[in-house]
């Protein structure tokens, strides 16, 4: 036996689906067959809906235990597939959830995940960012084994969601309750009232480019469109036109989210400080020379009275 | 009435009874003064050696004995009035030491001094005059202290300095009363006595007071460290700075025990100027309660009880208490032993203390940015890296690399170097000098930048160095000696002043005023290049305090690293003084006063005063081709 | 508590990183190392619990000699006792050999808890803590954030995506993974230095461990990414801008 098995993580189609992807990619260059796998319901999200051309096989793995995710249950039902399955592969979404298992899962057999994949090229050799994406590595699995694999999010472009019209087969592990280790609580949001822009993933920040508190709705409002944060610089905060825990900078918060959108910011070393380490850094300002564009990704030179608006627009427009 | 005498009047005659009395109420004066003077001599001797500390060469010593005790210059000159008033009673207690010998002398009948005698009828007149002035200064004084009451000597009243101001009048008095009788009047032995008594009960006081200085302050005034911020080395493998008792040395204790409480320090202090809890006299106030308390053997922390940790994080290290100081105490030594107290031993704990901390362990500057930033900014104004070669090594230091403004600072003070023709590169590598974290007591990190740093400049076979930054000059200069050698460096300041007149000299109309920072003014006493520069590119404007009076701008001692201040911004009240000169452009010769002054003065909106450091001063006047 | 925790000596965050002659590794010539900053979290919280709790804290790092200087620094922090084990070849094994090789070194220590830090910042696969729960047969649980003992064990606080986060109780012995962040980390001090200077560092050598280091993942080969960080200014009318700038987040950063 032998083929591509790809499993899906319930709950997160879009990232399973990507994985997906990245299993025909596969598929493709090996000629192997694909077969999906998740754990859950037969009814359940995961399997009502697909994307792109229908696997050749697709498991519901399902057990009592499994219904809380934890490490020790899902390593067992995965370990108990795999041996059924023999696939060649096996590639998981790169979310905390197979993280958590998945080395563990490899260990089983030998193995090591290539994990957060943003490649596949032939060979099949497998890339993945090292030095916190400075750069890429190549790698090849060596061996007889089945290769574990784990695909970035949004490495791979999944096709349009459909409803799955394939038959779907039930797989029931041997999980003996001895064997889960770990009582895993029901999740809980952080605290509501604390603004924790250090976990924020979306952030627009606002600077003395704004002028006066009566114009901060315009931005709000992209930042609600955006859902994103709502930060700003030290001027700003020190006016009151913002509570001081908003503050970014040397005498505020230090924040590194995947997107940075500083408006009317000329990014002063006080506020660089605090939010350079972002991945993606967004500059909107009317002056050419701001030191901000030389920290920025993408920068609009122009007046923010006029730009937030129109992104705010657009923003809305793609979102829908 | 009264009728001038020829000469002063004494009793002729003191019978045996008296003569007992005399020397029992001296022998039990001595003894109550000595009981306590001895234990805080004994206090000092008991403390910790100076680790670092040279007697010699004496020089020095001597001419600060003679400047600033002798002439009381320093007294004066900070405190022109009082400090003058203050001077004559110096001066006549300093007259009277030969006249005091003689009355008690005279007392038991061996009195040297005769008042019909030629040498003694001039030395009482001459005597007499200094008493004059000393009662008068003395009671100027008095009315200072308790009707004008200047805020710097505390809001309580002290009824001790009161007491002592009376005695002292009533010695002058008595002193001068003398010369209006006659010998054999019953009012002579009545003066005599009062005059003896007034010093019988002077002397035990003496040590229970702040008066203690009459006797310290000569010694501390001699046996200073000398520089100014001298930090001592720490010495073996138990020494994390001033922890507790055991750790104050023999100096600090001597100095503890001087303090005069006149507040020469606080009025100055930028931080007890903006409603902050530090107070420079009450740090020094507070070691001696501790030394009167628990001594220097005890182990109990210095911080806590007798010092706030909070006050001690709150000093920029401007040195303007240490500066002002009439007795030789040495602040700084004593504010960064503490902080070095906490700091070296984990005691410290604040978010950007550790962050700034975490970044220089891990990284090369103190911004916490990527070196290759710097290295950005050399290509992109191609910046001659430095091989060996030049006669210059340019040092860029954190914000001359990484903050925008520094590096406009740079780049004017480049354009300027290269009109000159003068030859000088950049380092590939650079590490913080390690100023903040200095000032701040971390030693551990300060000793690793410092000889990482030191390590690059000998590779690199740097010969001299010029910078922007005063903080670095201080750093690389003088604190880097206690790990190695560096090379000569100065502040550019110094450099272009000796370039003066090859610059092109502005006409305009433009009014600068001219801020002097603590590293560069009172560390390291460059008052005259900078505005020599600054007169280049306009008409220089003093603020109101200047020079070794000029007031912090609030970044120094590692505090622009904190985060916020309580009470008011030193850099917004500094930055206000500067505006209300009138004066069209506020000049700087450091990054970091640019840097303060640059929000504080975004305040004032449209009608901000310009910001300019001398070396963009300086760069404006040259010819409109130079390249960078 | 007997609390291990495996740290990692790695290339400095802000290091230029520049591809080496071979295009197998990157040039280490003149590089600075520190410790990896999520194993500092894990030193932290180890060190936190010890202050709570009692006990020992002990590192364990594998790499060549200059790793003691980060042994060194984490007993300057507060560890109690160090294990270095001396490997020149630390690259040419995978997260299995790694972990086998770490296991081997603790495994008759015996230890309550074992914590690593959630992912290094060279390689960044975040397995070797997993990897060797696995191998000592004991739980583990990943991401974590804060660490209580209890009488039955250990209450964790795990992250989760989006904002969310999950309570998980476990006996131990276990492993954790420690993510960045959960608490304030402390600075070397000059005591700690001079305290570390009697501190006991046990070497063993890879071979002693005798452990299995053929790997079945091979880093083949490290290049430079395509596209390096250059600001792109978006030209146009602030309409024509703005949608330019959504394809960018839609396409480029996915965040839309």
């Amino acid at each position: 036996m032998s083929g591509i098995l790809v499993v899906q993580e319930a709950g997160r189609n879009r990232i399973s689906f990507e994985a997906l992807a990245a299993g025909r990619v596969l598929a493709d260059l090996t000629g192997l067959p694909l077969e999906t796998a998740a754990v859950g319901d037969p009814n359940s999200n995961v399997f009502v809906e697909t994307s792109g051309p229908p696997p050749a096989a697709a498991y519901a793995v399902q057990h009592p235990l499994l219904e809380s995710y934890t490490s020790d249950g899902y390593v067992l039902a995965f370990e108990q597939l795999i041996r059924k399955l023999e696939p060649s592969y096996i590639v998981f979404p790169h979310t905390y959830q197979s993280r958590d298992y998945v080395p563990r899962l490899a260990t089983r057999f030998g193995q090591v995940l290539i994990g957060d994949i943003t490649g596949i090229e032939p060979g099949p050799t497998f890339v993945r960012q090292l030095f916190q994406g400075k750069m890429n590595g190549s790698y090849r699995h060596q061996g007889d084994g089945p290769c574990f694999l784990s695909i970035q999010a949004g490495a791979f472009r999944a096709d349009a969601p459909q409803p799955g019209t394939f038959t779907i087969q039930p797989f029931e592990p041997e999980i003996p309750a001895s064997a889960i280790r770990t009582k895993p609580g029901a999740p809980f949001r952080g605290s509501a009232q604390t603004v924790d822009l250090g976990s924020a993933q979306l952030i627009v920040s606002v600077g003395r480019g704004i002028k006066d508190a009566d114009n901060l709705p315009m931005v709000q409002n992209l930042a609600t469109a955006l859902g994103a944060e709502l930060a700003a610089s030290r001027p700003i905060c020190d006016n009151g036109w913002l509570p001081m825990e908003r503050q970014v900078g040397s005498s505020g918060q230090t924040v590194a989210p995947r997107l940075y959108l500083a408006i009317g910011i000329s990014g002063a070393i006080q506020h660089l400080v605090g939010m350079k380490s972002s991945q993606c850094i967004v500059a909107i300002n009317k002056d050419p020379d701001a030191p901000i564009f030389e920290v920025a990704d993408y920068g609009i030179v122009g007046d923010l009275f006029e730009v937030v608006p129109a992104l705010t627009e657009a923003v809305k427009a793609a979102k829908q | 009435m009264l009728s001038l005498a020829a000469t002063l009047a004494e009793p002729q005659h003191f019978s045996l009874a008296e003569k007992l009395l005399l020397i029992v109420l001296t022998a039990a004066s001595a003894a109550a003064f000595w009981r306590r003077f001895g234990a805080v001599l004994d206090k000092i001797r008991q403390s910790k050696k100076d680790p670092g500390f040279h007697l010699f060469p004496l020089g020095r010593r001597v001419w600060d004995f003679f400047w600033e005790v002798l002439c009381q210059a320093k007294v004066i000159r900070q405190r022109p009035l009082p400090g003058l008033a203050h001077a004559f009673v110096f001066w006549g207690f300093c007259a009277f030491a030969l006249v005091t010998l003689n009355h008690f002398a005279s007392g038991i009948g061996v009195g040297f001094l005769s008042p019909s005698g030629p040498f003694g009828r001039f030395y009482f007149y001459l005597a007499a005059a200094f008493a004059f002035t000393c009662a008068a200064g003395i009671f100027g004084l008095f009315v200072r202290r308790f009707f004008i009451r200047p805020k710097w000597l505390g809001q309580k009243l002290s009824w001790e300095s009161g007491f002592i101001a009376l005695l002292i009048f009533v010695l002058m008095a008595t002193y001068l009363a003398a010369f209006f009788v006659a010998d054999a009047s019953p009012a002579t032995r009545i003066l005599w006595w009062t005059h003896t008594l007034a010093i019988l009960i002077f002397l035990p006081i003496i040590p229970h007071t702040k008066h203690l200085h009459l006797l310290l302050s000569p010694a501390t005034v001699f046996l200073s460290r000398g520089g100014f911020s001298q930090i001592p080395p720490l010495v073996g493998d138990e020494d994390f700075g001033l922890v507790a008792g055991t750790d104050l040395t023999q100096l600090v204790s001597l100095q503890a025990y001087s303090c005069v409480e006149c507040g020469r320090c606080t009025e100055h202090c930028p931080a007890a100027n903006t409603g902050k809890l530090l107070n420079p006299k009450e740090i020094v106030l507070g070691v001696r309660a501790y030394l009167n308390d628990l001594g220097p053997a005890s182990d109990q922390s210095l911080l806590g009880k007798y010092n706030a940790q909070e006050a001690v994080f709150q000093c920029t290290t401007c040195g303007a208490c240490e500066f002002q100081c009439p007795v030789g105490i040495e602040h700084l030594p004593i504010l960064i032993g503490l902080r070095r107290g906490a700091v070296n031993t984990g005691a410290w704990e604040d978010d950007y203390g550790a962050k700034l901390f975490l970044a220089l362990e891990r990284g090369s500057n103190a911004l916490g940015i990527s070196p290759s930033e710097r290295d950005k900014f050399i290509q992109k104004q191609a910046l001659a890296l430095f091989d060996g070669t030049q006669e210059y090594c340019l040092w860029l230091g954190c914000m001359g690399g990484y903050d925008p403004k520094g590096r406009e600072i740079v780049a004017d003070f480049a354009r300027v170097m290269n009109y000159l023709g003068t030859s000088y590169g950049v380092l590939r590598k650079e590490k913080c000098t390690g100023d903040p974290v200095r000032r701040l007591g971390n030693d551990l990190l300060f000793q690793q930048l410092a000889e990482a740093n030191l390590e690059i400049l000998a590779q690199s076979k740097v010969k001299k160095i010029v910078t922007i930054c005063p903080h670095c000059v201080r750093t690389i200069q003088e604190d880097w000696k206690d790990y190695g050698t560096p090379p000569p460096i100065e502040h550019h300041s110094e450099f272009l002043a000796r370039f003066a007149d090859k610059l092109p000299k502005q006409i305009t109309d433009e009014t600068i005023v001219y801020h002097d920072p603590c590293y560069l003014g009172r560390y390291r006493n460059v008052f005259d290049e900078p505005r020599a520069v600054t007169a280049l590119a306009g008409t220089v404007v003093e603020a109101p305090r200047n020079h070794e009076r000029s007031f912090c701008c609030g970044a120094g001692g590692g505090l622009t690293f904190l985060g916020e201040e309580t009470g008011e911004r030193v850099s917004h009240v500094r930055a206000a003084e500067l505006v209300a000169t009138g004066a069209t452009t506020v000049g700087t010769a450091c990054p970091f006063c640019n840097s303060m002054f640059r929000d504080a003065l975004a305040e004032s909106g449209e009608a901000a005063p310009q910001l300019l450091d001398i070396a963009q001063l300086t760069a404006r006047g040259l010819p409109k081709n130079e390249a960078v | 508590m007997k609390i291990i925790v495996a740290i990692k000596q790695v290339p400095e965050r802000d290091a230029q990183v520049r591809v080496d002659a071979a295009a197998k590794w990157i040039e280490a010539s003149d590089l600075q190392y520190a410790l990896n900053e999520s194993d500092a979290y894990a030193l932290e919280e180890a060190l936190q619990l010890k202050e709570k709790h009692g006990g020992e804290v002990i590192v364990v790092t594998a790499g060549p000699e200059r790793v003691g200087q980060t042994i060194r620094e984490a007993l300057a922090k507060g560890a109690d006792r160090g294990i270095h084990i001396d490997c020149d070849d630390l690259e040419s094994r995978d997260a299995l050999g790694v972990a086998r090789l770490l296991a081997a070194a603790v495994k008759p220590e015996n230890a309550d808890l074992l914590l690593t830090g959630l992912q290094s910042e060279d390689l960044g696969q975040g397995q070797t803590g997993v990897i060797l729960a696995e191998l000592l047969g004991l739980p583990h649980a990943s991401l974590i954030l804060h660490v209580e003992k209890t009488d039955s064990g250990l209450t964790v606080k795990r992250e989760l995506e989006e904002g969310w986060f999950q309570t998980i109780e476990l006996p131990t012995p276990a492993v954790l993974t420690i993510q960045s962040g959960g608490n304030k980390l402390r600075y070397a001090t000059l005591m700690g230095i001079k305290r570390a200077k009697t501190k006991e560092v046990r070497r063993a050598t890879a071979a002693e461990l005798a452990v299995d280091a053929a790997p079945v993942v091979l880093l083949e080969r490290v290049s430079l990414p395509q596209k390096q960080k250059s600001t792109q200014i978006l030209p146009g009318t602030p309409k024509e801008a703005a949608a330019a700038l959504v394809e960018k987040l839609k396409f480029e950063v996915r965040v839309l």
